[in-house]
């Protein structure tokens, strides 16, 4: 990295500099540091079915194709042809036999080997080094994740506790898996990227920019109405980045979560009853799904899967998809209308979130020299494994958040 | 098989449609509301030809989502929308069908100018095709349906929290 910009000095244990939401030299250092040299979630192996199944995806400015191979092994290529760099897959989703490049006809294979080379005669270079650019791929419970380089920190060792989290929304499922088929709705923000792992894990603000969604629609977010004493939720900050608002403590009734109850959704009951036994299902269906955030662009946001693209120091889009749980397709059509209730740009809860970190984005252009995290510093506690947690409405998970981007972006991690 | 409308009743449709523009781009939220049968579906979808039981839209509402949304709206803290985006959009190229009895189909392209004063301080630029259904109901009309499918749906597109 670097030595012009001083991280030390501009990420504090309790307040972070401005500039880090505005600065373009910034913001290319953490496209190099966090999303070209770390591991980023890409997507999930329910979204590719069967051989030859592939979804587009964008990492920072690195467009990528996610496949699955003809030996079912997921491959993660970056969508760029390696003669002259056309863009090879114009599609966001589809099934191909191979990918073949507009510009010349070269054909590359699902494991982005390079079969064919129309006029052969003339490239005399061997076709075995000039294949895709294919990325270092890994997964659990069907998230997969992939790194662009070959990379220092073993998958295990950065997931670390992001497990947990990923099992927990796994775990609501009778079958174990979540299948994330409802299709990809994309919102654009006027704002720099960590806004939303911020505001994502954030329990302050819901009484405050969320007031006429807690006006007209009754929630678990209604708690905050009485202050932040009658808010059970708690904040969480796992390590290596990975936050967490988790509800479960402020849950009356089992399957308050999904705003239904145990007489509503029968055969819900029934099937995690018959995986799970009545007291264990019971358990995973009264503490609901996580709503956490795994470093640097994955958002596990109750009964959705988000994901964080940063476009510009100024922009960035925010993917989301509702979060299917195999076995159970008959709640789908419930969950996709409560994710375009919750997420996306006509939804009662983002859009006002986007109107607040684009005000935001536009106000520290003038220089706001800094923004204050320290709420709860001097109440949160730190357990034994290490996880620290405060009160819903504290800081916590931001402080986590900025405590490991700070040590990524000084090489540390 | 359509039948023809007649010329005096498209001139008809075509006045309710320029009406609920109107409503919808000055922020009239009760008179807009107003104008909706209660079977109604207001739907912006990622795809046309989606089918909203297997597929996320960005905004799929029924009678009472849209109520919700309208109440949203009219508690005044709805911060998308406060203030109200600056819109005068420009309907055109009409086409008028009767595939029922009782319900009349207006498909018409729209252009969209949003002031976003509420946030970037921008212009922002929607553009589509509207397809609506509606009934005669006393004088005027009633929607059943309004699809907006915009010609850019399946890429990331703005905060949507004016009415389209």
């Amino acid at each position: 990295m670097s030595a012009s910009i001083d991280y030390k000095h501009l990420i504090q244990a309790d307040k972070v500099h401005g500039s880090m939401y505005t600065d373009e030299a910034i913001y290319e250092e953490e496209l190099e540091a966090i999303f070209y040299s770390s591991w980023v979630y890409i997507g999930h192996e329910s979204e590719i079915k069967k051989a030859g199944d592939f979804v587009a995806r964008d990492i920072g400015r690195s467009a990528v194709i996610m496949v699955r191979d003809k030996d079912s092994t997921v491959n993660v290529l970056v969508n760029r042809c390696s003669h002259r760099g056309n863009n090879l897959c114009n599609e966001m989703d589809g099934n191909k036999r191979n990918f073949s490049c507009l510009y010349h006809g070269w054909v590359f294979g699902l494991n982005g080997d390079l079969l064919d080379v129309p006029y052969p005669d003339g490239f005399t270079k061997d076709k075995k080094d000039h294949g895709l650019q294919k990325l270092v791929t890994d997964s659990y419970r069907g998230f997969v994740f992939a790194h662009f380089k070959e990379p220092k920190v073993s998958f295990d060792d950065y997931l670390g506790n992001g497990k947990k989290l990923i099992d927990r929304a796994c775990n609501l499922s009778p079958e174990g898996e979540v299948d994330l088929t409802g299709g990809w709705v994309r919102q654009k923000f006027d704002a720099n990227w960590k806004m939303l792992p911020e505001n994502d894990t954030d329990g302050y603000h819901v009484n405050y920019v969320h007031q006429s969604f807690v006006q007209v629609i009754p929630s678990q977010y209604n708690e905050f109405v009485g202050g932040e004493d009658t808010n059970k939720g708690v904040i969480r900050d796992w390590g290596n980045g990975h936050t967490e608002i988790d509800f479960a403590a402020g849950y009356v009734n089992t399957l308050d979560w999904l705003g239904s109850t145990v007489e509503k959704s029968k055969s819900y009951v029934e099937k995690m009853h018959a995986a799970y036994g009545e007291e264990e299902g019971d358990r995973r269906m009264f503490d609901g799904p996580p709503h956490s955030c795994i470093f640097p662009n994955l958002f596990l946001a109750e009964m959705n899967i988000v994901i964080f693209q940063p476009t510009s120091v100024n922009s960035c889009v925010q993917w989301s998809t509702p979060m299917f749980l195999k076995g159970v397709p008959e709640l789908n059509f419930k969950l996709l209308r409560q994710s375009e209730g919750a997420l996306g740009p006509a939804a009662f809860l983002l859009a006002d979130d986007a109107t607040i970190a684009e005000r935001a984005q536009k106000s520290l252009q003038a220089g706001t020299p800094w923004c204050d995290l320290s709420r709860g510093m001097d109440r949160e506690i730190v357990r034994e494994d290490g996880v620290k947690e405060s009160r819903m409405s504290d800081e916590t998970s931001n402080r986590g958040f900025w405590h490991h981007y700070r040590s990524v972006m000084l090489g540390e991690k | 098989m359509s039948k023809q409308v007649a010329f005096e009743v498209t001139r008809e449709l075509e006045a309710f449609v320029i009406q609920e523009a109107k409503y919808a781009d000055e922020g009239q939220y009760q008179a807009w509301y107003d104008l909706w049968a209660e079977d109604a579906v207001y739907w912006v979808p990622l795809k046309d030809g989606d089918d909203p039981a297997h597929k996320a839209s960005h905004l799929y509402d029924n009678y009472s989502r849209l109520t919700t949304r309208i109440k949203q709206l009219n508690t005044g803290n709805r911060f998308s929308q406060v203030p109200i985006s600056g819109m005068r959009r420009v309907i055109s190229n009409y086409e008028f069908f009767s595939d029922t009895d009782d319900k009349f189909r207006v498909e018409a392209n729209f252009y969209l100018p949003e002031y976003s004063i509420q946030s970037t301080h921008s212009f922002r630029i929607w553009s589509g095709r509207y397809t609506y259904v509606v009934s005669r109901k006393g004088d005027s009309f009633q929607i059943h349906s309004k699809k907006i499918v915009l010609v850019n749906a399946e890429e990331p597109i703005s905060t949507l929290s004016f009415l389209i």
